[in-house]
């Protein structure tokens, strides 16, 4: 099995362990830790896609929640001080890909006469 | 805001919203396919299927571009705070649009083989070791999965279960899939480039992208508190404006917003439970602040959203120290009633 297929392969065990995740949580796990949800069911088919791709923060958000762990002061705490980064790394990183990039571009061999190889 | 969640919370201003963003989506689409295909110039003939790749392809990089420009904007001045109001659908219709530019590549030139398309996609090129020549894809991949998670992860739902900070956190990535976008661009279509238009189009923008996060950062700078203050200064009573607050940073990081509602002030904190909005550039009408990004409401008396809402915001405790008023920094669980403070006296001898 080559890398890619690797890497399909590997896509496709996250998705199918997803996908219970999906299914338990979604029928049973979030009448258990959300009141609002409870009762209301149009809206759960559009947390599946969510459930597939993070299924593991899903696991620990919900194992929190149901073991009352959840520390509710931390809920207002917003991390501003890393927009400041954000924007010193924002320049860095953008210039340096550009840069980078464009520097970097191969060059077509558009003066080299083509040849025949062989009769058509 | 809560209850019982529905899929979308539709409502007039939303709608509004989210026609603009479509007409706007199709306007660009319509430009880039039939109008100015000469301007934009494609070196070397191609044919629909890549055509409408690159229109896609152009259109979600112009739309990560404003999404991106849209928070700094409303740092620096409130009248792009209505831009900011429903973001979170302009990232999902983002993100559909990237993953249509991705349909067509894969429709295209993965489409003629019996390998699997994306295993072709994966194994065409694998020159990673060299910086010429490296294979851009990857780089497209790594932002349409981002975009993917950010709009799968859109829902007021992963809001509350995830709490605002981790949400906030997650969907920081979205500025991983900018230059992941960047990188995809300037290894990938702009090597095809001898028309200089599109290069200049797309430094530009990663430009504006970066010079408004560094000019917001900059208003942001200087303010800094002592680390072990125990009542803090807010300013002179009679200087908040009725129905709207001060905001003061706290030495944890926090801000909390003062407002004065009549002859009395009463203090909460300043990040809204939702999406850590900033509640105290809202106006205070009968007890009740709205945060100006997404219309959710606290009585600042108490921190909590009028029934039958459910959301909580700490309180804090003020005195007065002559015409000064002082904020503990120390908050009070979310939703604790805090006695407001009476300023009549200052405000009758005020001329």
């Amino acid at each position: 099995m080559d890398v890619a297929a690797a890497i399909i392969f590997g896509t496709e065990i996250w998705m199918g362990i997803g996908a219970l995740v999906a299914v338990v949580f979604l029928i049973w796990g979030i009448d258990q830790i959300d009141e609002d949800a409870q009762g209301a069911y149009v809206f759960r088919p559009l947390l599946i896609p969510g459930i597939l791709l993070i299924w593991p923060l899903v696991l620990w958000r919900w194992s929190v929640l149901t073991q009352g762990r959840d520390a509710e002061q931390t809920r207002y705490r917003p991390n501003r001080r890393i927009h400041g980064r954000i924007a010193l790394a924002m320049p860095v990183v953008l210039g340096l890909v550009i840069v980078v990039g464009l520097s970097a571009r191969q060059q077509w061999p558009g003066d080299i006469a083509p040849v025949q190889l062989a009769d058509p | 805001m809560s209850v019982k969640y529905i899929p979308v919370q539709w409502n007039p201003n939303k709608w509004l919203y989210d026609a603009a963003l479509i007409v706007g989506v199709g306007l660009f689409l319509w430009v880039f396919l039939y109008v100015t295909p000469e301007t934009l110039s494609h070196d070397f003939p191609i044919n629909p299927q890549i055509h409408n790749a690159r229109a896609f392809g152009a259109c979600a990089f112009v739309m990560l571009t404003v999404i991106l420009c849209i928070g700094p904007l409303a740092r620096i001045h409130p009248r792009f705070l209505p831009l900011l109001y429903n973001r979170r659908h302009f990232g999902v219709l983002t993100s559909f649009v990237a993953l249509t530019h991705a349909g067509y590549i894969l429709g295209w030139y993965f489409a003629f083989s019996p390998s699997d398309r994306i295993e072709g996609l994966l194994s065409a090129n694998t020159s990673y070791a060299q910086i010429a020549g490296f294979p851009f894809e990857i780089f497209g991949v790594v932002a349409l999965l981002i975009l993917l998670v950010l709009a799968a992860t859109s829902h007021d739902f992963w809001l509350k279960f995830l709490t605002p900070p981790v949400w906030k956190r997650l969907h920081l990535a979205v500025y991983v899939a900018y230059a992941a976008v960047v990188a995809h661009v300037a290894w990938g279509i702009l090597l095809d480039q001898q028309n200089h238009l599109v290069t200049v189009i797309f430094i530009a923008c990663a430009a504006l992208v970066a010079g408004l996060h560094l000019w917001a950062a900059l208003l942001d700078r200087g303010v800094s508190v002592p680390d072990d203050a125990a009542w803090l200064p807010v300013g002179d009573a009679t200087e908040i404006a009725d129905g709207r607050a001060r905001i003061t940073l706290l030495p944890d990081g926090n801000r909390v917003a003062v407002f004065r509602q009549g002859q009395a002030l009463s203090a909460i904190a300043n990040a809204c439970a939702h999406q850590n909005g900033p509640l105290g550039e809202g106006r205070v009408i009968d007890c009740l602040v709205t945060c100006p990004w997404h219309g959710f409401q606290y009585d600042v008396t108490n921190g909590r959203s009028p029934a039958p809402f459910t959301e909580k915001v700490p309180t804090y405790n003020l005195r007065l120290d002559g015409p000064r008023v002082l904020v503990d920094p120390k908050a009070n669980p979310p939703g604790t009633p805090v006695e407001p403070l009476s300023i009549a006296h200052l405000l009758e001898a005020t001329p």
